[in-house]
């Protein structure tokens, strides 16, 4: 019977209950546009870290990540890499070596880090290939090639095909250097990334370097990142000196990034669902007081007080409930659309590239989330309908009735 | 026998600000099957003293006892079973339920009172017969007239048989004919049911059908007669 109450009781005012339902539907699609964008802005990012940056799994010598010495490099490097590639869990891995120096042009000089990569197997990891800008990839004829961000290429004042020379420390802690021919630009869409390292090819800093084959890093995608931690413990076992560490232990602040998707989900929908609240109680205040004699009728006839609160309850909830459904709806929709189409941000991308943000941002949300969303809604509603119902079972029956 | 005892029955609005002095002691009493109007002029407490019969206000001072039981002791959730179970209730302004159709007001105390759908439905179909509004059962209150509404108000008050029908000014909204039509029918659910009727009210057409009229001026019972 309250219930059947209840729901004819909201249409009583259609125009009313109409308003209440569309601010809920835009409240609840508001929340999951801006969840799945900023979560799609920050999984660009996490994504773009991995896939240019940190790959899901990176392996050092342990002693490499203490002091960065070029003397620390990867023990039997070329077996545990040929083990990695046959791991069935593995899309891609590549050998590198890394270390720190110093690049100068006629023009100006820059620290950086120099990375020393196979072409293809970095190719295969990071399609580095693709992040070619002007120039070419390694061309395997020309001899010391180097690939260098724009940025750089601006700071040091040289173009492509022109020469450049990087000192840095060999194996014996020697101070060595080497001229390379810059064979193209690279853009990650990351400036800082960008900014402070070059490319060159494995062999060649090798020789520079005094040492034929050694790699300090090989770094590892998965086909599944779902395997990480299993991943990660295989690689362990195939030589438990070396320190295997996945990009989260690589880069904590990944971790910071993540966890920062729910909180802001939460933070966004306590605000919206803040100023949900007090619209539901204004527009059930209203239906309260609107009916006040009617409710002091049913008292009278001998409606209890705890029927009369749960009537104004159930109004409220069904409110919530008719409009959650549409806003998640809306918002279900809004979110596939726009994962497919994305969102242009080109017009910001000089901002946004400092921040390692691509131009394009994908808005995602994971399905929990939407009905996180309904059951937020849900508590909404029932403490929004809480004042109202209380207003209610306060009357006096007597002046309610009288108040002709 | 007396099922409504009233005794020194005062009662002051704003008894600490500007006291409004409504009732001014009243005693009466009135037997099972009664058909009494309480009459007087505006403002003369006759609607005080059905609420206060009603259980819907407490006197300030007095004894009110109704149906044997003193409900001036009684707390508000007690008077609220005490009104489901005993009093009908017949208001000048209909109050029916807005959202319910004609037959749905009609058995609504019956279901608070959680009667069997065979109970209610049973009940209904005589009551709405006897008010003659058998044809209306399933049209909304904006969809009835003035004295169609008060007939289905008369149908819900009698529906769970109530011991007593408490009406406020019943007629006060309709014409000539529906008042007609009004009385007749619950003089003939007086006679027929046996339940006792109390109307407040200055409407010489119902004065004139009941069967005792106590009129009240300024608070207080200055005539009392039985016909």
């Amino acid at each position: 019977m309250l219930i059947k109450i209840a729901w004819r009781n909201i249409w009583r005012s259609r125009t009313r209950s109409l308003v209440v339902i569309g601010s809920i539907v835009i409240g609840v699609w508001a929340v999951i546009a801006l969840i799945s964008f900023s979560s799609g802005m920050v999984t660009t990012f996490i994504n773009n870290s991995i896939k240019n940056e940190l790959s899901h799994i990176q392996i050092h010598n342990a002693g490499f990540l203490k002091e960065r010495g070029v003397k620390f490099s990867i023990d039997k490097n070329a077996d545990l890499f040929e083990k990695i590639k046959n791991d069935p869990n593995v899309l891609a891995a590549s050998q590198r070596t890394v270390n720190t120096g110093m690049i100068s042009s006629a023009k100006g000089a820059r620290g950086l880090m120099i990375v020393g990569v196979d072409p293809e197997t970095e190719d295969e990891l990071t399609g580095l290939s693709d992040n070619i800008k002007e120039g070419d990839y390694f061309n395997p004829k020309k001899r010391n090639p180097i690939l260098i961000s724009k940025k750089m290429a601006e700071k040091l004042q040289v173009k492509v095909r022109q020469k450049v020379v990087l000192t840095f420390q060999n194996k014996q802690n020697d101070i060595a250097t080497g001229a390379f021919r810059i064979a193209g630009f690279f853009s990650t869409g990351n400036t800082n990334f960008d900014g402070f390292r070059v490319y060159t090819r494995r062999s060649d800093i090798n020789r520079l370097m005094g040492e034929e084959n050694i790699a300090h890093q090989i770094a590892v995608s998965l086909k599944d990142p779902k395997t990480l931690l299993a991943s990660q413990t295989a690689i362990q076992e195939m030589n438990p000196s070396l320190s295997v560490q996945t990009y989260k232990e690589v880069s904590p602040e990944i971790n910071l990034f993540e966890s920062q998707i729910a909180i802001s989900a939460g933070i966004f929908t306590f605000i919206v669902m803040l100023a949900l609240i007090f619209g539901i109680i204004n527009t059930m205040l209203m239906a309260v007081l609107e009916r006040y004699r009617e409710l002091g009728m049913l008292m009278s006839v001998g409606m209890k007080k705890g029927q009369i609160f749960l009537m104004i309850m159930l109004e409220t909830i069904m409110l919530g409930m008719v409009a959650a459904p549409f806003g998640l709806l809306f918002g279900y929709a809004t979110v596939k659309w726009l994962s497919k189409r994305g969102i242009d941000l080109s017009a910001y991308s000089d901002g946004l590239q400092q921040f390692g943000m691509s131009e394009k941002i994908y808005p995602d949300l994971s399905p929990e989330y939407y009905g996180m969303l309904a059951v937020a809604v849900a508590i909404t509603s029932i403490l929004a309908s809480i004042y109202p119902a209380l207003k209610a079972i306060r009357l006096k029956p007597v002046e309610a009735i009288r108040q002709l | 026998m007396s099922v409504i005892i009233a005794k020194g029955i005062k009662k002051v609005y704003n008894p600490k600000t500007i006291p409004v002095h409504a009732l001014n002691g009243v005693d009466f009493s009135i037997e099972k099957g009664e058909f009494t109007a309480i009459v007087g002029p505006s403002g003369s407490g006759k609607t005080t003293l059905l609420n206060i019969i009603g259980g819907l206000d407490n006197p300030s001072e007095g004894y009110i006892e109704v149906g044997g039981q003193d409900i001036s002791k009684l707390s508000d959730n007690e008077l609220i079973e005490f009104r489901k179970n005993n009093i009908g209730f017949v208001f000048q302004a209909y109050n029916l339920i807005p959202v319910m159709t004609a037959k749905e007001n009609v058995e609504f105390v019956m279901l608070l009172q959680k009667r069997s759908q065979e109970e209610r439905d049973a009940r209904v179909d005589e009551l709405m017969e006897a008010v003659g509004i058998s044809d209306k059962k399933d049209k909304r209150p904006s969809q009835l007239s003035g004295g169609q509404q008060q007939r289905v108000a008369v149908a819900r008050a009698l529906a769970p048989k109530p011991h007593f029908i408490l009406a406020d000014e019943p007629t006060a909204n309709l014409d000539s004919k529906s008042t007609s039509n009004l009385l007749d029918i619950m003089a003939n659910l007086n006679k027929k049911e046996n339940m006792t009727f109390v109307f407040s009210t200055h409407d010489q057409r119902v004065i004139d059908r009941a069967r005792r009229v106590i009129t009240i001026d300024d608070g207080r019972v200055v005539s009392d007669e039985v016909r």
